[in-house]
């Protein structure tokens, strides 16, 4: 049975990337008063990937990518969709804290090995970037479960379920908003596109991607997209709950179905308000970058801390 | 305070100046008191070369040299004026040498390599003089005007032979 | 979708694919370039058929050459080729690269580009308009349909003889030889 729901969940997200990469790209194009690709253009483009010649540059560059497509698939595997969950209720958020790290440290082996300039430059900068905004989720995850007592990520969608959604309660609605202020980080939109700038590093690490590793690569893109949402959705929107309306039917084949549906949905309402962000912001300096999330996500997560420890 | 054309009337021999237009000066010199006037002039001010060219007079058998001198500040006090002066010098054509004025305007560099390149003039005192934009050895440098472009084309670009398909082997 | 494709994407996904995404390279030859930023923006929005600039040669698989190729260009040209991934596909744009344009007289440009590296389609005009690059992309996915696109595999085919015209011009070429 475990195994069917990881398979589920590994197609759920596979799907839902993808989709995402699509919605991204159409919603960006309306906002340039154009018709905009299919939103199935993602799938094409992958396919077309998968059956180029692809150049490797040794061992290492072929097991990067690897590892940063299984880092990301892991995380998929801990994260509660609905009431589908594979993982999720053993090892809790400090797992996929750590799991979450490893996405962006396989890119930079096999950007490393590339041995491109632009891909160094690309990956040091990702790296900067991963490291100043982890530290704010450390911070935001300390405030939750320190709300919570658990370290469980089911726990607490269940009890925010049973009472009120962390993002509608006063005491974590702090940390709700830090996330929300570093989410285009983790996300690589603008205001933060520094690791992949397209015109300016030549789409930084993925540069000497071609062929299936670039493939590969779209597909890691659009699960990490998945990720960071689905993450946000189930710490502070109350995963597949919706004000308890469906109570009634949970446990069976359609209480799941209907939750799933849900969360997906509230998933789709964040990715498309972070690509309007991405549709009107330019692109910051890496140290602007790095400035603005040590100062206001930051001290907005700490305060959020705080307040949570005093009152318990 | 004197003007311009008489103080340089006034220094040099062997000049010829045209001032008929309105802020500009024609100063036609032979090739030996170039350097001397350009040294003189960055003093007075006008230390801003603005350009280094080179024109053939392929019948007269020579090359006309023209350096275009302003100033960057106009100093209203001394009654500088406010001129772009125009030094032109003749130099033979068969093995064109000139002295090279890098010591003097450091920006000359990409214009000398460049007359060197296109017209063929050597300067002497030139620390890279090599080539700047061209990718193949000419015989004739290009701008030469004795260089025959079509002749060169046909003989250059239509001697490559069109690329004739393999069939197949099996 | 037309719901007539859908078999033609199960019989043969490469092909379909490889003509609904047509990744461009970014190169500016000449003044073509000015025709691109319309035909990838709001005016003529390229994004419809799948046609987005590629960042780097790697990723791409259409090669535009807009415009006259000066020697030194030339050499670009080739290591760009040379750096995409099969299958890719070439089309010069406007007249200069079909037979020297006005440049026909020039002493440092490109008279006729298919001696240099293998050209899937012409676009002819100084300069064509942007609606005649989706002119020669229906045109070029008439091609990839009928496996008439076919310039990777002349390029490697022929090598010798490419490798032969390149170092004519250049006396010798600075990179090793692509294929043996």
């Amino acid at each position: 049975m475990n195994i069917l729901l990881m398979i589920l969940s590994a197609i759920i997200s596979l799907v839902t990337g993808m989709f995402f990469l699509g919605l991204a790209r159409k919603i960006m194009a309306m906002i340039h008063w154009r018709y905009g690709p299919p939103i199935y253009q993602p799938l094409i483009d992958v396919i077309r990937y998968f059956h180029q010649r692809a150049v490797s540059h040794g061992f290492i560059f072929d097991l990067g990518i690897i590892i940063s497509l299984i880092g990301s698939l892991l995380v998929v595997f801990f994260l509660p969709l609905g009431n589908i969950s594979s993982f999720s209720n053993s090892g809790g958020l400090l797992v996929i804290l750590y799991i979450l790290i490893l996405s962006p440290l396989g890119l930079a082996l096999s950007s490393g090995e590339s041995a491109n300039p632009n891909a160094s430059i690309g990956i040091s900068r990702k790296l900067i970037l991963t490291l100043s905004y982890e530290f704010v989720l450390i911070i935001i995850l300390l405030s939750l479960m320190s709300q919570y007592q658990t370290i469980s990520l089911q726990e607490i969608v269940m009890l925010q379920a049973r009472k009120v959604w962390s993002f509608a309660s006063w005491k974590l609605i702090l940390p709700g908003i830090a996330y929300l202020l570093i989410l285009p980080a983790m996300l690589g939109f603008r205001p933060f596109e520094i690791a992949g700038a397209s015109q300016e590093i030549s789409a930084g690490p993925s540069v000497e991607f071609g062929g299936k590793y670039l493939a590969l690569n779209t597909i890691n893109h659009g699960l990490l997209h998945f990720i960071t949402i689905a993450l946000f959705v189930n710490l502070f929107l109350g995963g597949g709950d919706l004000f308890g309306i469906f109570d009634s039917i949970s446990g069976t084949f359609w209480g799941s179905f209907v939750s799933l549906i849900i969360f997906l949905i509230k998933m789709i309402l964040i990715f498309v308000i972070s690509v309007f962000i991405n549709a009107v912001f330019p692109r910051l300096r890496l140290e602007q970058a790095t400035k603005y999330i040590l100062y206001y996500p930051l001290s907005i997560a700490i305060v959020g801390l705080i307040i949570v420890v005093a009152i318990n | 305070m004197k003007k311009l054309k008489d103080k340089i009337e006034d220094l040099f021999d062997n000049v010829i100046i045209n001032d008929f237009y309105q802020n500009r000066i024609f100063v036609k010199t032979n090739k030996e008191s170039v350097v001397s006037l350009l040294n003189y002039l960055k003093e007075l001010g006008y230390d801003h070369l603005a350009l280094v060219s080179c024109v053939d007079h392929v019948e007269e058998n020579e090359f006309e040299l023209v350096y275009i001198l302003s100033a960057y500040i106009h100093n209203e006090h001394e009654n500088q004026e406010k001129t772009n002066i125009i030094i032109k010098t003749r130099i033979s054509r068969e093995k064109a040498k000139f002295t090279s004025i890098i010591n003097l305007f450091e920006n000359a560099e990409p214009y000398e390599r460049e007359i060197f390149e296109l017209f063929g003039v050597d300067f002497v005192g030139h620390p890279r003089l090599k080539p700047l934009f061209l990718e193949i050895n000419y015989e004739t440098p290009p701008f030469r005007k004795d260089f025959d472009t079509r002749k060169f084309v046909d003989d250059f670009f239509a001697n490559i032979p069109i690329i004739e398909e393999i069939e197949d082997e099996k | 979708m037309d719901r007539n494709q859908i078999g033609k994407w199960l019989r043969s996904p490469q092909k379909m694919s490889n003509k609904y995404s047509l990744h461009a390279v970014y190169f500016c030859t000449g003044c073509g370039i000015i025709e691109i930023p319309p035909s990838i923006t709001t005016r003529w929005d390229a994004e419809r058929f799948g046609i987005i600039p590629a960042p780097n040669p790697r990723q791409a698989n259409l090669f535009l050459i807009t415009g006259y190729v000066s020697l030194k260009t030339l050499k670009a040209i080739i290591r760009t080729y040379e750096q995409m991934l099969e299958p890719k596909y070439t089309v010069g744009f406007g007249s200069c690269p079909i037979n020297g344009g006005m440049y026909w007289d020039s002493y440092n440009t490109i008279k006729k580009l298919d001696k240099y590296i293998p050209i899937d389609g012409w676009i002819a005009g100084c300069m064509p308009r942007p609606e005649a690059i989706f002119v020669a992309v229906t045109h070029l996915w008439t091609l990839i349909e009928k496996d008439m696109a076919t310039g990777y595999i002349k390029y490697r085919k022929n090598y010798k003889q490419y490798r032969a015209n390149q170092e004519k011009i250049y006396g010798s070429l600075d990179w090793p030889p692509l294929y043996k």
